[in-house]
């Protein structure tokens, strides 16, 4: 698919560019001017995925009054998208979020056609000299979420809801059964893919046929909604999502989020992007990068086990733990992980294989 | 006294040109009065809505770009529709069109055979056809209503999309995203305009219009198909056969959604994905009556609908419109628009009581 170069916006913007250059730069730094366009999915709500990428791009106004920020939400992926990012570049917008691994081909197209702009993409893994994709390392909360869920489970069955199975998603679901094993080995794990990032009525079914498998704490990986919280809640199971807490809508059951603020990564890139240093690079954000963080824990979890769930926190943060640390074994229990290795971030973002303990089959 | 509205005997001239004119200007009124309240600049606003889709040439061109899909479905929903026959599931014939036209790339991703082309868009054509004849099949022979059949199939296909894409047509290099491999050259449709991204689909669509416009005015067969739709009986009487009305109808809409649909993968796309339609399939239905049916009606009909939904995409990057809002422009501006039609053909006339006699 070749996308033609969109002819007007490309002069006007190669004009503005030429402007900018021939100016004398000012001797102080006069207020930051920065349009900031940001394109998601779904409808930047009260809370989930798109209202946390657009609570760390508001986090930029606190450059100055010369930071503008657009919001293009519900986009579908696709021709429209492509038209969308090409009018914010044509209206002046010159750092651009892509909240969508599917946004990825038009935007490389965009970032190619326009070297003067910067932009961020979400879990894609595309790589151009102003073109940067990145993902939170939901891993090393999920792990944290394993030990406190095998504390808290009467029945040893964990469940989950999962959007699509891609490696991201397979990573957070194998961490958390990992971190239950930690605390107790015999624990299980069932999933049930949706197969949508927003469908509330599947969600809410998938959570009721694990309830009704003996789930008693579930996972909602990925939901934009509370619908896998507030199911859980009703029927007295635990429940933790990830990106934005929905602790309103299961005061009593709520385990907590695995929590996502992009706004240390954001302004450090806007900041680049302005200071023109801006380069393209992959990044895989960590709690260590201030970005995935974990909180409203339950009140529920026994201390002795809170009390691991710290030191592992310590310990990950300090960057001496990972979950993916052998020996794993997959699902059909030959080794995965050799005793002592641990996985590379390679291996992790590819990751297509469940752990012992997963007793769904992955879809093939 | 009550209201009342009657048939007029022929629609007011003036009143013609008066009907999209006051909609608009209503339509103008509500949405001053929703952009104040959203605290948005209703002059931006309504630039980037109404004139921007016509005056800069990117965004001109890309109100052809979608005009080509919405035409083409809505001529083809339009036969069925003049015959009564509703084929309400156009959306899912697309999707199958868009997937058999799929086969062939996804098979042959480093394909350069020059037929490439042509064979994806006759078997995106068959693929809409086949999804057609099926609810054809159930109205026949069951006389299962199309309308629930057709809408039926379309969420049967969006699944079928959905297996392929996380199954056996998965990108092997995807890491796993429900999405196919990037289409080789061979397979995507030649652009128009250079510097575009209006593809030959355009032509496609003006084609298929002048078709139908042919067939309509022209061709007895036309004249057939309406009444063996409108007045089964009436056509049977005359050797016109109802159940010929209704698989032409279906088997040419699903064809022209098929082929519709063939042309997105094979055009702006590029290549099979879980967003191959946004929804063109019920978008033509609404292009097909605000046509009035007519096919040149379609024409026109479709490219400013398709100015409308560009407008709307424009108006949320420069005046930070809400996506509901741009909605909610859009639903007015067809609403008031529908309603004025209705007083062109009906007049609204007070009807006194008439005087009581007491006993």
């Amino acid at each position: 698919m070749q996308k033609p170069l969109d002819r007007r916006s490309f002069l006007k913007s190669s004009l503005a560019a030429g402007t900018a250059l021939a100016l004398p730069l000012p001797a102080f730094a006069a207020e930051d001017t920065l349009n900031v366009a940001l394109i998601v999915p779904s409808p930047a709500a009260d809370v989930g995925w798109s209202h946390t990428l657009l609570a760390g791009a508001k986090a930029l106004e606190e450059f100055g009054p010369g930071v503008k920020i657009t919001l293009l939400e519900n986009i579908a992926e696709g021709p429209d998208a492509d038209r969308i990012m090409n009018k914010t570049v044509a209206d002046g917008n010159t750092f651009i979020i892509l909240g969508s691994f599917g946004y990825m081909n038009g935007g490389l197209k965009l970032a190619k056609a326009h070297p003067e702009i910067a932009v961020l993409h979400a879990s894609g893994y595309q790589v151009a000299p102003n073109f940067s994709p990145f993902g939170a390392r939901y891993y090393q909360g999920t792990y944290l979420m394993g030990m406190a869920a095998a504390a808290l489970s009467k029945t040893k069955k964990l469940g989950c809801v999962g959007a699509f199975a891609i490696p991201e998603l397979i990573t957070s679901i194998n961490a958390w059964t990992l971190g239950a094993q930690a605390v107790d080995p015999s624990i299980d794990v069932s999933v049930v893919w949706v197969n949508s990032w927003f469908d509330p009525a599947s969600e809410q079914e998938a959570a009721k046929a694990l309830l009704a498998q003996g789930v008693d704490v579930i996972f909602s990986n990925a939901q934009d909604t509370p619908s896998v919280i507030t199911v859980a809640e009703e029927a007295g199971a635990y429940v933790f999502n990830l990106n934005s807490s929905m602790k309103a809508y299961a005061p009593k059951k709520y385990l907590g989020v695995v929590g996502t603020d992009w706004s240390p990564y954001f302004k450090a890139n806007a900041r680049a992007h302005l200071d023109g240093t801006f380069a393209g690079a992959a990044a895989w954000l960590s709690m260590a990068d201030k970005v995935v963080y974990v909180a409203d824990l339950n009140p529920d979890i026994p201390a002795d086990v809170a009390a691991r769930m710290a030191e592992v926190q310590a310990a990950t943060l300090a960057g001496t733990l990972s979950p993916f640390t052998g020996p794993i074994s997959g699902q059909d229990g030959t080794e995965k992980v050799a005793a002592g290795v641990t996985l590379g971030d390679d291996m992790i973002l590819s990751m297509d294989w469940h752990v012992q303990g997963v007793t769904t089959p992955l879809p093939k | 006294m009550r209201l009342a509205l009657i048939r007029r005997d022929t629609a007011a001239r003036g009143a013609m040109i008066a009907a999209p004119a006051v909609a608009l200007v209503l339509t103008i009124l509500c949405s001053l009065v929703l952009f104040a309240v959203l605290g948005k600049p209703a002059g931006t606003a309504l630039y980037a809505l109404l004139l921007e889709p016509f005056l800069s040439w990117y965004s001109f061109s890309e109100v052809l770009l979608k005009m080509a899909p919405l035409c083409l479905i809505a001529q083809g929903l339009a036969i069925g529709f003049r015959a009564n026959v509703f084929n309400i599931g156009a959306e899912g014939q697309l999707v199958i069109g868009a997937i058999a036209a799929s086969a062939l790339p996804v098979w042959y991703p480093d394909g350069t055979s020059a037929l490439m082309l042509p064979a994806m868009l006759l078997l995106g054509g068959l693929g809409g056809m086949a999804w057609g004849a099926i609810a054809a099949g159930f109205r026949t022979r069951f006389n299962a209503n199309e309308i629930l059949v057709t809408l039926m199939l379309a969420l049967i296909a969006a699944q079928v999309l959905n297996y392929l894409l996380l199954g056996p047509w998965k990108d092997p290099a995807g890491f796993n995203f429900p999405q196919s491999v990037l289409f080789p050259d061979a397979a995507l449709l030649p652009i128009l305009l250079p510097g575009t991204r209006v593809n030959v689909s355009l032509l496609l669509a003006l084609a298929a219009s002048g078709l139908a416009w042919v067939v309509m005015r022209h061709r007895f067969s036309g004249y057939q198909l309406l009444v063996g739709g409108m007045a089964p009986r009436a056509a049977a009487y005359a050797g016109f056969s109802e159940r010929r009305a209704i698989w032409i109808s279906l088997l040419v809409g699903g064809l022209a959604a098929g082929l519709a649909g063939a042309a997105e993968v094979a055009g702006p796309l590029g290549q099979l994905q879980r967003s191959v339609s946004t929804g063109y399939g019920y978008s033509a239905i609404i292009v097909a009556y605000l046509g009035g049916l007519n096919p040149l009606g379609i024409v026109l009909s479709s490219f400013l609908v398709s100015a409308l939904f560009i407008g709307g995409d424009n108006a949320m990057v420069s005046a930070g419109l809400p996506v509901a809002a741009v909605w909610v422009f859009q639903s007015l501006l067809l609403v008031f628009y529908l309603g004025g039609l209705a007083f062109l053909r009906y007049r609204l006339v007070v009807m006194h009581r008439p005087a009581q006699s007491v006993p």
